[in-house]
């Protein structure tokens, strides 16, 4: 039977369409553009799987924005979606670092694939993917590059990892004392590193640990967690669908197959 | 009954205004668990738990950092807001450094007629509890001379008894909650309201829910859970949990069980009676003896079949905070999962807290 899972996330919208072990189509939409709409959205991975609403079986949404997708069966957190992907990807998971737009969080999982425990960020804005946004606003610096930047300085800036609003103000600084962007870049990375390993600390890490969510593409921030953690971490090929994948086998379970 | 519980919690304010009207008696504010409520009460007048409330404290911001403990700051900002202006006295006992703060803040700011500043010794042992007496002796005599009433060793035995029954039957409640009779909101509700009217009044509305509820099926099929807190003033937290399908089935805070677990001894003289129940058997972290605590919190799931624990402490309560790795260390080793939330009084949390509960009970559920 041919499911859905879709997750309604701070920034994207990701959707998976899954079926007899395979995904059928996997989408990300930003919450700029009108097709982020979860309608809108489902319909146009149905469209890339070449199904039709049909031919849809059950269907789980999960992210923030969970409870306005009034098509599907049922919701479920993000946490246990986000391990549940995440093991289908890499069935010796043990850990997974999923950074979102918004939150972050660190998930341990046991042998058997269970959620133990997890840790979610404060309110603090610092260290999410919407800071690196606004960072790369500010240094007028394409988001999709602002990692590979960073990797080239040779030197790294620092920039205080404890309060968005004082980390810009410190980038300003840098920028007008003609500091080199990828210095004050890769300075910014390392806060936002430190930002994920203070949640880190928090739980029993384990490898393999999983990085999923938009900052997982950012080249600059998983070499910093590895760096630090000691150890290669697992990338999955699209790391923001991970959540919609997982909640997609939530409905394969649901619907028997 | 839900709905005549939550009333009386929303409806405070007005109720003493209203009992004050009736009787002509005067209305007494008391911070903490450590106040023997009974001097008040056998004083004839009515202690009330002074409450802070889930809003952005506005005018007690003014006085305080927002880096302490928001619940005296929130107290604090209900009295300058004028919600409290009824109040006759307020009672501050020294117990850590923010509720402490409150004698000054008070003082200089609320136009309180009377404030008490009760000395609390940080000693347990047999002398703290002789010395915590004699300051209740001194304390006694305060009250008699707020209330204009000579406060008999009779009339303080008769408040004990009144207050021991109001314990015996909010722990006859606490034993059908594990049995999902009453489900967590409702005993929260039973205990705030406790604090808040004539323990007579109490004691028969609690006999007619406890009668109530034994006339239910048991209901629940709840995530079974115990809740740690340093001080919840209102239920929504326990209601966000029952939303999200927990179910409250144990629970070690300030505004649930520590209010009722233990009774003063009825025979014994009852100052000292007071003094040894209030300084050495509540398990208040104020005391810093850690292993009291566990084993209340272990008493307290006796029974219980809970499935994990969640532990919200308001930021910046160092005498909880100082106490949480070793609460969570038993809890985890009793194989229980724990979740922390570190609480600030504000209305905004509740949505943040809703996700990370959702997936705690999803996780247990497996």
């Amino acid at each position: 039977m041919t499911v859905g899972g879709i997750d309604v996330g701070s920034v994207n919208t990701s959707v998976v369409v899954f079926n007899d072990g395979c995904i059928l189509s996997q989408l990300v939409l930003g919450s700029d553009s009108t097709d982020s709409d979860p309608h809108r959205a489902i319909e146009l991975a149905l469209g890339a799987a070449g199904c039709d609403w049909s031919q849809l079986g059950p269907v789980v949404a999960t992210g923030r924005g969970r409870s306005s997708v009034d098509f599907a069966q049922r919701q479920s957190s993000e946490v246990v979606c986000q391990a549940r992907g995440a093991l289908w990807v890499c069935p010796a998971a043990r850990t997974v670092i999923n950074l979102g737009g918004e939150s972050s969080r660190v998930i341990s999982l046991n042998g058997e694939g269970r959620v133990t425990s997890f840790v979610t960020n404060d309110k603090c804005a610092a260290g999410s993917g919407l800071f690196l946004e606004s960072m790369a606003y500010l240094m007028e610096v394409p988001v999709a590059v602002m990692g590979t930047m960073a990797l080239e300085a040779a030197v790294v800036e620092e920039v205080s990892s404890r309060c968005a609003v004082f980390a810009e103000s410190e980038v300003i600084s840098h920028i007008h004392r003609g500091v080199g962007k990828e210095r004050i870049l890769a300075g910014l990375h390392r806060a936002v590193a430190d930002r994920i390993l203070d949640l880190v600390s928090r739980v029993t890490v384990e490898p393999e640990v999983v990085v999923t969510g938009g900052v997982a593409k950012n080249v600059a921030v998983v070499k910093e967690l590895e760096t630090r953690l000691g150890y290669p971490v697992w990338l999955p090929p699209e790391p923001q669908v991970v959540g919609a994948l997982g909640a997609a086998l939530l409905a394969r379970d649901d619907s028997g197959k | 009954m839900i709905d005549n519980l939550r009333r009386l919690r929303r409806e405070r304010h007005q109720e003493a205004r209203a009992w004050k009207e009736r009787t002509g008696g005067k209305v007494v504010g008391v911070f903490c668990c450590d106040v023997p409520e009974e001097l008040i009460y056998a004083a004839g007048m009515l202690p009330v738990r002074l409450l802070g409330a889930h809003e952005e404290a506005t005018e007690g911001n003014l006085h305080f950092p927002t880096n302490v403990c928001p619940y005296p700051t929130s107290c604090l900002d209900q009295a300058l807001k004028g919600r409290y202006d009824y109040l006759d006295g307020v009672i501050v006992p020294n117990v850590c450094d923010m509720v402490r703060a409150m004698y000054g803040a008070w003082k200089l700011n609320v136009g309180i007629p009377y404030l008490y500043f009760l000395e609390v010794p940080q000693r347990i042992g047999p002398r703290g509890v002789e010395f915590f007496a004699e300051m209740l002796g001194r304390f006694r005599s305060s009250l008699e001379e707020l209330s204009g009433n000579t406060m008999s060793d009779a009339s303080l035995r008769q408040a004990i008894d009144v207050y021991n029954r109001n314990r015996e039957l909010l722990r006859q409640a606490y034993d059908l909650r594990k049995t999902g009779l009453i489900s967590g909101v409702e005993l929260q509700e039973m205990v705030l309201s406790s604090m808040l009217m004539p323990k007579e009044a109490h004691n028969q509305l609690m006999s007619e829910c406890l009668e109530e509820a034994s006339q239910r099926n048991p209901a629940g099929d709840g995530v079974r859970l115990l809740v740690s807190a340093s001080m919840l003033d209102d239920t929504d937290f326990f209601q966000l949990i029952e939303e999200c399908g927990g179910q409250v089935v144990a629970d070690d805070m300030p505004t649930g069980s520590r209010y009722f677990f233990h009774s003063v001894d009825s025979e014994a003289e009852p100052l000292h009676a007071l003094a040894q129940r209030h300084l050495a058997e509540i398990p208040c972290p104020r005391k810093m003896l850690p292993g009291a605590r566990l084993q209340y919190v272990d008493e307290t799931m006796a029974d219980a079949d809970v499935q994990g624990a969640i532990i919200h402490n308001l930021k910046a309560c160092d005498c909880h905070l100082y106490e949480y790795p070793y609460l969570r260390e038993m809890l985890e080793a009793k194989g229980l999962p724990v979740l922390f939330f570190r609480g600030e009084e504000t209305e905004a949390e509740l949505e943040t807290q809703r996700d990370d509960i959702e997936a705690f009970i999803e996780m247990i559920r497996g």
